[in-house]
């Protein structure tokens, strides 16, 4: 429990101090939201009034207690160009974004254990030498390249599943697939190496003398490398659900990656901050999940 | 001396791939920056806007033309080089700093190990696309704030698997020795630490470039890249004419994917050769 409260404190501490460096990085980058806002032929006397109207003209440490101070509040404040809350907009481009990521990460997590841990098993057989053949090629095809080339084959000459855009269940298997390519190939050629890895220590082969079937042996191995595969896992699930840039902005997905990538380019501060808060948070309890199931599968990991 | 395991098959044709494209880029500098141009004015490709398109073959042109009348194939060549460039230098620059910190923050004093450790982690925190993003828009969107902005996220992985190990060499009872008989610790580095590790590293730098590589087009294809000439600025081009020319996209994915696979293929076969295990 106190190791419990500790890692908490700690990951609360991470998060705090994350969101601080960023809240100054935006703002001492050059770029200025006022300008975008106005665009080019505002007068210096609007300029002027907009800043003090957003709350830009005070003294960035000013800036930063207020900020901080309506955090504790739950408060996000309001994007500076859409004349929306933070958390509205927020909430509005989470469900994309989450369909997505637990779509994708749930068939890439059971397609690349379950291939990886076969090829382990079939090591050095066909099954095994093109299963690393195939991975090899996935990963070779970043996001980028990989989507528009499977927009051409299913949208364009194929003509089965829409180009952009979100909506029905159509729309969301190009993007699955777009990512679960690439996620479960990393996850393969993890759960391969890690079942070759501990298939020959002691204790299965005293399982093997005792008569176990293979099948029971490779279900038992596997046991043990579900913790590693869950933490890479989890560093994909956080990742995706930080927002796949790339992949909404190809499909034209309004998803969180969607929603970020805006507020960089229009340096709207607040909707940036609002997103970041959003992923560390989700980092750091994808992984306390991750930890607490490990514990769970293998005991040995607690000590 | 243990008996090394003999060359491996994935070297042999990594290497072999590594090399046409190494010999490809080499040409490419030759071309454009002794025989067309020269150091200060490198030759580029010239565009004409009437031979918008082309499809390979057509006139003369390999791989055909680009939307602004290029020929594909040189600007394919240019983005090569560049991509090369960068994918190398990056990985140095990162795996250097990586390594010293991964090293300091073993055998350093404990605030630098603290600091090390949270600094990583911040890192690690954010999407090293932000990081970039933000990196980028505070140097300037120019060739040497992509170089910064890729090894400001790149070193943390180093760093971290050069703290590991470091921490498994100085186990060592030959390491625990040098350091008895009082071997300073600049030169534990550099000539006991250093050539312990480095084997190891090399594996995680072959694969780094091509994660560079990857990393840098992604920038690129959201128009944040450090030249007009990046893989992804292509792609993210050859995307709006997918209809009118779609072998653009398949042969821009195509060389791409094969710099990549021989980069993944010499990392996994020297991972092989250099596992005590195989």
């Amino acid at each position: 429990m106190e190791k419990l409260i500790k890692k908490f404190l700690y990951s609360l501490f991470t998060i705090v101090l994350a969101v601080s460096a960023l809240f100054f990085i935006i703002r001492l980058a050059p770029g200025d939201p006022v300008e975008k806002i106005l665009g080019a032929e505002a007068s210096a006397v609007e300029i002027s009034d907009l800043r003090a109207q957003l709350g830009l003209d005070q003294s960035l440490i000013a800036q930063y207690s207020n900020f901080m101070i309506n955090i504790l509040k739950g408060e996000f404040g309001e994007s500076l160009f859409k004349k929306k809350s933070v958390s509205s907009l927020l909430s509005a481009h989470m469900p994309a974004t989450v369909i997505l990521a637990f779509t994708s990460i749930t068939l890439s997590a059971f397609i690349g254990t379950f291939l990886g841990i076969w090829a382990g098993f079939k090591k050095k057989k066909t099954f095994d030498n093109a299963g690393r053949i195939i991975s090899l090629f996935a990963l070779s095809f970043p996001i980028f390249s990989l989507a528009p080339l499977l927009v051409l084959i299913f949208s364009i000459k194929l003509n089965i599943l829409p180009v952009s855009e979100w909506g029905s269940l159509k729309h969301v298997i190009l993007p699955t697939l777009t990512l679960v390519i690439p996620l479960s190939a990393v996850l393969m050629r993890v759960s391969r190496n890690k079942y070759l890895e501990e298939v020959n220590v002691p204790w299965v082969q005293v399982l093997e003398a005792k008569g176990l079937s293979s099948i029971q042996i490779l279900l038992r191995v596997t046991k043990v490398c579900l913790p590693t595969i869950l933490n890479v896992v989890a560093i994909q699930l956080s990742v995706v659900l930080a927002g796949t840039m790339i992949t909404e902005t190809i499909f034209d997905i309004p998803g969180m990656g969607m929603l970020l990538f805006e507020g960089i380019q229009n340096r709207d501060y607040p909707v940036v901050q609002g997103v970041i808060i959003y992923s560390t948070v989700i980092y750091m309890l994808v992984y306390f999940i991750v930890d607490y199931l490990n514990e769970i599968i293998d005991p040995r990991i607690k000590s | 001396m243990s008996k090394r395991s003999k060359i491996n098959t994935e070297i042999k044709i990594g290497s072999l791939l590594l090399g046409t494209y190494f010999l490809w880029a080499l040409s490419w500098f030759f071309y454009s920056y002794i025989y067309e141009g020269s150091f200060s004015s490198p030759y580029f490709p010239a565009s004409d806007i009437k031979k918008e398109l082309f499809s390979p073959l057509q006139d003369g042109y390999l791989l055909g033309t680009d939307l602004y009348g290029r020929s594909l194939f040189q600007v394919l060549s240019a983005g090569l080089f560049y991509s090369l460039g960068i994918g190398l230098t990056i990985s140095f620059l990162s795996a250097g700093i990586g390594i010293v910190i991964g090293y300091l923050s073993v055998v350093g004093p404990r605030s630098v190990k603290a600091a090390s450790e949270l600094v990583t982690n911040l890192i690690f925190i954010f999407p090293s696309i932000l990081i970039a993003i933000l990196v980028m828009s505070l140097t300037g969107q120019s060739f040497s704030g992509l170089v910064f902005a890729l090894v400001v996220t790149g070193w943390p992985g180093y760093a971290r698997i050069s703290r590991g190990e470091t921490l498994r060499v100085m186990g060592l009872t030959y390491v625990e020795s040098a350091k008895a008989i009082g071997v300073g610790p600049f030169r534990l580095f550099a000539k006991i630490v250093l050539p312990a590790i480095l084997p190891f590293l090399l594996v995680h730098i072959v694969l780094g470039i091509s994660g560079v590589i990857i990393s840098e087009a992604s920038l690129g294809f959201l128009g944040l890249g450090g030249s007009e000439y990046s893989w992804g600025a292509l792609l993210s081009s050859a995307k709006t004419v997918l209809l009118e020319a779609p072998y653009m996209g398949v042969v821009l994915s195509l060389v791409m994917a094969g710099l990549i696979i021989g980069l993944n293929l010499v990392g996994d076969g020297l991972r092989d050769y250099l596992d005590p295990k195989s």
